[in-house]
Order: structure tokens, then sequence, then C-alpha cells
């Protein structure tokens, strides 16, 4: 593969070698081109818009190769999220406004409302962040990624999908817990499958809590010796939970 | 061939989200195939294939038919989505119960149904990967569809780094002027 170099003019004047360009830019688009030299091809072509074009072309060519796939029905909450995402961005309509109708004088209501807003806007720390998902994937010290987790609010779910099977003694039972971003006790969530995926019902209440937790983590504790406040064992993954809205 | 997915993607642009909804149900298998292939976990597929629709509803406006199919352009925005969330993960997780490999679906000994049912730019592409040797052909592919690094690529194949680095460099080379 042609080096990147987008430190010194030398490095810049070889992009604009069609050779070179050309070269980096199919490698881009099959996804051969990976990790920092990918990350610093796309710092070059917010630059240099013929890189950009010359990417989007052969974009577009190889992505007719998604015609050839066998078709793969995504689940309904897939969905959900999406049309979720769609009507929390969506301005609600506002009909016959109701300062227009005999009320108030309009400059006496235009300042009500400002004040309405203000106080909504200062009062309510949620009102520019309202996700619609949470995850999190969680990893052990020695065996990378373990696990993903996911939170959706279309289905008030906590999914536990376990990638590598993890493995303890059959007395022993593995534990999700929340851990609060301030600190304090964890939350126990329920008990989950050692391989494969395990569901777990939240309530609204646990919902609104979400936003205040930091990191999910699972223990092993001894199967008579579960607790509702702290784990009995110890925590053998851990993962940063991430919101998206 | 007439584009039947641009009129959707541009009423999406308007807002229409009717026309957003009737584009993912007819869109979404297939691009779930490709999460599904680029993940290898169901879970992060649905994430990427959420947040790709997601983002196809945000950006509608900035596709404009001159640039290419509907089609390709939002392949090309969840593919990247999935590139982008592979590269966070900084691990890629290992395959679990979601097997998904091989090539067979790109098989050239294609029935001739599928051979009728594909676009004529399919068929331009095919016609140009086919005149790369076999395993250029395989390197190309396994990277586009499964998003495999040249290290992944070695230890699949059983092949050293350095050849399969030979293989895909020397394979783009030989495609780009069929391609272009």
């Amino acid at each position: 593969m042609p080096k990147l170099n987008n430190n010194n003019t030398q490095g810049a004047k070889r992009y604009q070698n069609p050779e070179v360009f050309e070269q980096l830019a199919i490698e881009y688009a099959v996804g051969s081109m990976q990790g920092r030299a990918r990350k610093r091809f796309e710092v070059l072509m917010d630059t240099h818009f013929y890189l950009k074009a010359t990417v989007e072309a052969y974009e577009n060519k190889f992505a007719n190769l998604v015609e050839l796939l066998p078709d793969a029905k995504a689940p309904d909450s897939v969905w959900a999220g999406i049309e979720a995402h769609i009507q929390e961005s969506t301005p609600q309509e506002v009909k016959d406004p109701w300062w227009k109708a005999n009320f108030f004088k309009q400059g006496f209501a235009m300042a009500a409302m400002a004040l309405i807003v203000t106080a909504v806007m200062l009062y309510n720390p949620m009102s520019n962040h309202n996700p619609i998902s949470y995850s999190a994937m969680l990893e052990s010290d020695t065996n990378g990624p373990m696990a993903f987790t996911k939170i959706e609010k279309s289905d008030m779910m906590i999914k536990v999908d376990i990638m590598k099977d993890v493995k303890i003694a059959d007395d022993m039972v593995l534990t999700l817990w929340c851990q609060p971003k301030k600190g304090g006790e964890p939350m126990k969530m329920g008990t989950i499958s050692k391989k494969g995926k395990t569901n777990i019902k939240i309530s609204e209440k646990q919902w609104h809590h979400m936003k205040d937790i930091g990191s999910l983590a699972i223990s092993v504790d001894h199967k008579d010796k579960t607790s509702e406040t702290s784990p009995a064992g110890k925590f053998i993954l851990k993962g940063q939970l991430s919101s998206s809205s | 061939m007439e584009d039947i997915y641009a009129e959707l993607l541009q009423k999406t642009a308007a807002g229409d989200q009717l026309a957003f909804k009737e584009l993912y149900e007819k869109c979404s298998p297939k691009l779930m195939s490709l999460c599904l292939r680029l993940m290898q976990t169901e879970a992060l597929a649905e994430d990427v294939l959420q947040e790709g629709f997601i983002k196809i509803w945000d950006k509608a406006d900035t596709y404009t038919p001159g640039k290419g199919k509907a089609m390709t352009w939002m392949s090309t925005v969840i593919r990247n989505k999935g590139l982008d969330k592979l590269r966070s993960l900084k691990t890629r997780p290992v395959e679990t119960e979601v097997q998904f490999e091989g090539l067979e679906f790109t098989s050239s000994d294609l029935t001739p149904d599928s051979m009728e049912d594909m676009s004529q730019e399919m068929k331009g592409l095919m016609a140009c990967l086919d005149t790369l040797k076999p395993s250029q052909r395989e390197c190309i592919l396994l990277s586009y569809y499964y998003g495999h690094t040249h290290q992944e690529l070695s230890q699949k194949l059983g092949k050293p780094l350095g050849t399969i680095k030979a293989w895909i460099r020397r394979g783009l080379e030989d495609i780009r002027p069929c391609l272009n």
C-alpha cells in the first residue's frame, strides 16, 4: 500500500499523483485500508475534495456487491428504535395557539412563553439529551471483550449477549450489576446465563435511573450466597455504559 | 434500469416518514445481511443497522441521484458505520452462534434467474472481478463483506501477511482499469 503521509508538503504533493491517490482511494473503498491509516486518510479527504470524490466513485462501484447477499430480517426492535429517534427529533406541530385566542395581549403571552421555556431549560437537565438506548461492551482483564449489553427504551429490556462462553463452576452464577457514575452501592439487575443471550425486563423507574449509571459489571457469585445490595463474589467483566439518542 | 429506491429516499429527505418506512422495509434485509457479516454478532449488527438508518434519515438530503443509486449510497453509509464501530471496539468480537463466513453467494456459477435480477452495474463489477486471480478476488471480497484486516485474512487463509498484502494491492491495481 502506498504510505500515507499528511505532515509535509512533499507528502501532500504525493496525493496529487493519480497513481497514488487512486490506489489509496480504492483500498479505502474496499475496506482493506484500516486502523490508523484509515483515520489519517479520512482527515486527508476532508481537505482534498478529489480524494473524497474518487473514494465515493469506488464506494459506489463496490456497494453493488450488496445485491448478492441473501436477505436477513432484522428484529422489529430495530425499526422501533429508529422510529423513536424520528419522533423525538421531529418538532411537534402547533395547532391553534392559545395566545391567539383572545386570551391576553400577544406581548404578555410571548413573554410568559419565553419564561416557561427558560425555566424548563434551566431546571430540566435532560432537555437536550433523551437517550433511546444504552450499550456497553463488557471486557475481562485477560480475554478482552466478552459480552455485549444493550438497553432499549423501545422494549424496556436489558439484552446481554455473552460472546465468549464464561467458564464457571456449576454451583456459581453470573449476576449483572449497574454501577452509579457517582459511586455508591451497585444495583443488581439479575442473574444471566453463562453463554448466549439473556433478556432482563426493566421498569420505567429503572430506565430513568440509567442516566446516572456509569458502567455495567458482571460478578460470579455462589448460587446460595447472592445478595441484593452487593456482589458476594468478584467482578469478572466490566464496561462503560454509553447512550445514543 | 430505473432506481426504485431513489424516489423513496428523496421523499425521506423531505420528511416523509411513510416513505422512509417503506424504504426500510425494502432495503433492510440486504443491509442487515451486510451488518451480520461485518459485525459477526446479532446485537452489534442490529446496533449498526439502527444507527445507520438513523443517519440515512438525518442525511437523506445529501443524496443526489447523479452520484449513484440510492441502494449503493445507503450501503456505503451503513458499511462505514460498521467499520467505524469495529474500529471503536479495537478488538473484534469473536464469532459466536452467528456464523457468517464464506463467499458462496458470490459464486460465478449463479443461476440464470439470479443473473436476470442483477443490475447492469453488478454484472459489470462481476465481470471485472472475474478477471482477477481467484486468490486476489477472494481477499478483496472478504475485505468488503467481512471487513477483515490483512492480519485477519492472513490467519483465516493461512498465508503470510506479506502475501495477503500483495494479493490485495495487485488485485486492486489490476481491477482499476476495468472499473474505470
